[in-house]
């Protein structure tokens, strides 16, 4: 009756595995890229709302719900996972890879929506390893959630900034976009080794009659959710050094910062605690 | 003083850590020995890559040649650990082999050496990000050489070990992981941008989850290969991620380009 049972859940991964890669396939071939703008604040909240409540009583019907159940299986989180090292393998292997398309959308939210089952039934039930569980579990669903959920709502522009104040970027399809704003570059400075290679630059900048300094890896934080970054510099065909800046605004920043911060509690407790006795000599 | 006098600090670090490990695989129980003759190598191993960091004036953390000489650093500290705490006696020559492997890579291609530190490196994540995960990959290194021996030979005890040498390579692999999640938010703008290596290290990531989620299934039962082969996948997918994906279409538009 178990071998019966485990190959009836193996089938049921398989006819899921397989309806998941027919739907997101299809999905991409009729109707293109996901339409991720049309998802920004406030509907991503409102459908992110609705979610959470779908799965919310899905989890109390459990009992009457074999799609429930099959969430909440072990079988769901080895196909969650191993759809997440497809997506890996395949994004890994494309030159430019795009991060809208169905299949990537689907397994992400197909995962999303596991994680989501397990936290609801882990979070009491996770005996011994309530901590560890939780830190890893919920901090994984608040990482990975900000990404895919905030993703509609996430600014990154690129400006070159001149030795002239201009409020003109453009977001990485190459539209234009003016910022409230305007940036001017008042100095730049670079070191170089003996090959040439860029050692060290800064660039102040003025942004709001404000001088800032900025160097690659010190963002400023201009506001809550926005940071403008030093990415490079070139030279104008005029012999004029400019500085290439980046500005991006991204309101699930925090909560995804809180969830990585979860994950790294958590993988220390993983190494504190170690394995749950699963081999038969231990026991 | 650098990287000109490697070839004969190695040969002495290999010839300890050998005598060390041949002691330990000939032994019944563990060796006084062979455990002071491998620390001896470790400290030599670890005193050359003191003085690189002090020569090249920066962590030497940045080239593939650098990190392939933490790799072996930690190789021979994953070992001995194994060894001391499992008195699995062959670990130590495994573990050996592997870091000299690494170490005949990084005599024979001398041209990886550099001195510059790139701007985008220039951060106090870096030590902590690459140090961490060059110690998971040893340590899951080993239990990919135990794995192997498992998937042949059935053993309680090598299961455990591997369960432990597993837990704590995904704990560190994790780690680093994710302190490379916030360099990159502080560096580029965003926390995860699906470049070539961070797919790469999701599928690694994902597979050594796998693992960890296969064990109270299949541990005990003859499904256990499912559990080993996982592992093994892992340290594939590994390899590929840390340099396998240098030698990919790919690694043109990755922003992870400054360790070739």
């Amino acid at each position: 009756m178990a071998i019966l049972a485990s190959y009836k859940k193996s089938l049921t991964s398989g006819c899921i595995l397989v309806g998941f890669a027919t739907l997101s396939i299809v999905a991409q071939l009729c109707l293109g890229n996901f339409p991720l703008d049309l998802f920004c604040f406030p509907l991503n909240i409102f459908v992110l709302a609705l979610w959470m409540m779908l799965i919310t009583m899905m989890y109390r019907d459990r009992a009457n719900n074999a799609s429930s159940r099959f969430m909440l299986s072990r079988e769901a989180t080895w196909l969650s996972l191993a759809i997440m090292v497809a997506l890996g393998v395949t994004l890994g292997l494309e030159r430019e890879p795009s991060t809208t398309t169905w299949p990537v959308v689907l397994t992400i939210f197909f995962v999303l929506t596991h994680i989501c089952f397990i936290v609801l039934r882990g979070w009491r039930n996770a005996k011994g390893i309530r901590w560890r569980f939780c830190l890893v579990h919920i901090g994984l669903l608040m990482a990975l959630g900000a990404g895919f959920w905030g993703a509609p709502d996430r600014v990154q522009l690129r400006t070159a900034a001149h030795h002239y104040p201009s409020n003109e970027a453009y977001t990485m399809e190459g539209k234009q976009r003016f910022l409230p704003y305007t940036i001017e570059l008042e100095s730049f400075s670079i070191k170089q080794s003996e090959n040439g290679a860029p050692t060290h630059y800064e660039a102040q900048i003025k942004v709001e009659d404000k001088v800032i300094s900025l160097k690659v890896n010190h963002p400023y934080a201009r506001t809550l959710s926005e940071k403008i970054y030093l990415v490079s510099f070139g030279t104008s065909p005029y012999g004029e050094r400019y500085a290439v800046i980046e500005i991006v605004n991204e309101p699930w920043q925090w909560l995804a910062a809180t969830g990585i911060i979860m994950l790294i509690a958590g993988a220390m407790l993983l190494f504190v605690q170690g394995p749950r006795k699963t081999v038969s000599g231990e026991r | 003083m650098g990287w000109n006098i490697f070839p004969v600090w190695a040969a002495v670090v290999m010839v300890l850590a050998t005598t060390g490990a041949v002691i330990a695989a000939l032994g019944k129980s563990r060796n006084v020995w062979a455990t002071a003759l491998m620390l001896l190598a470790i400290i030599g191993m670890a005193g050359f890559i003191a003085m690189l960091w002090i020569v090249l004036e920066r962590p030497p953390l940045r080239t593939m040649g650098e990190t392939r000489l933490w790799y072996s650093f930690f190789l021979l500290v994953a070992g001995l650990f194994t060894y001391s705490r499992w008195k699995y006696r062959w670990i130590m020559l495994f573990s050996t082999v592997l870091a000299g492997v690494f170490i005949i890579i990084n005599i024979v291609k001398p041209e990886i050496h550099d001195q510059t530190l790139m701007p985008a490196l220039q951060s106090v994540w870096f030590v902590p990000h690459v140090s961490v995960y060059m110690f998971s990959y040893s340590l899951l290194g080993c239990a990919t050489l135990l794995s192997t021996v498992a998937l042949v030979r059935r053993n309680n005890d090598m299961d455990m070990a591997i369960e432990k040498l597993l837990y704590t390579g995904l704990a560190f692999l994790s780690i680093g992981m994710l302190t490379g999640s916030l360099w990159a938010k502080e560096a580029w703008g965003a926390y995860w941008s699906w470049d070539a290596k961070e797919s790469w290290a999701v599928a690694t990531w994902g597979l050594y989850l796998i693992a960890i989620h296969l064990a109270p299934s299949v541990m005990n039962t003859s499904r256990r290969w499912m559990y080993h082969t996982t592992i093994l996948l892992g340290f594939l997918a590994l390899q590929m991620c840390w340099y396998g994906i240098n030698y990919l279409p790919s690694a043109e538009t990755s922003i992870h380009t400054y360790n070739q």
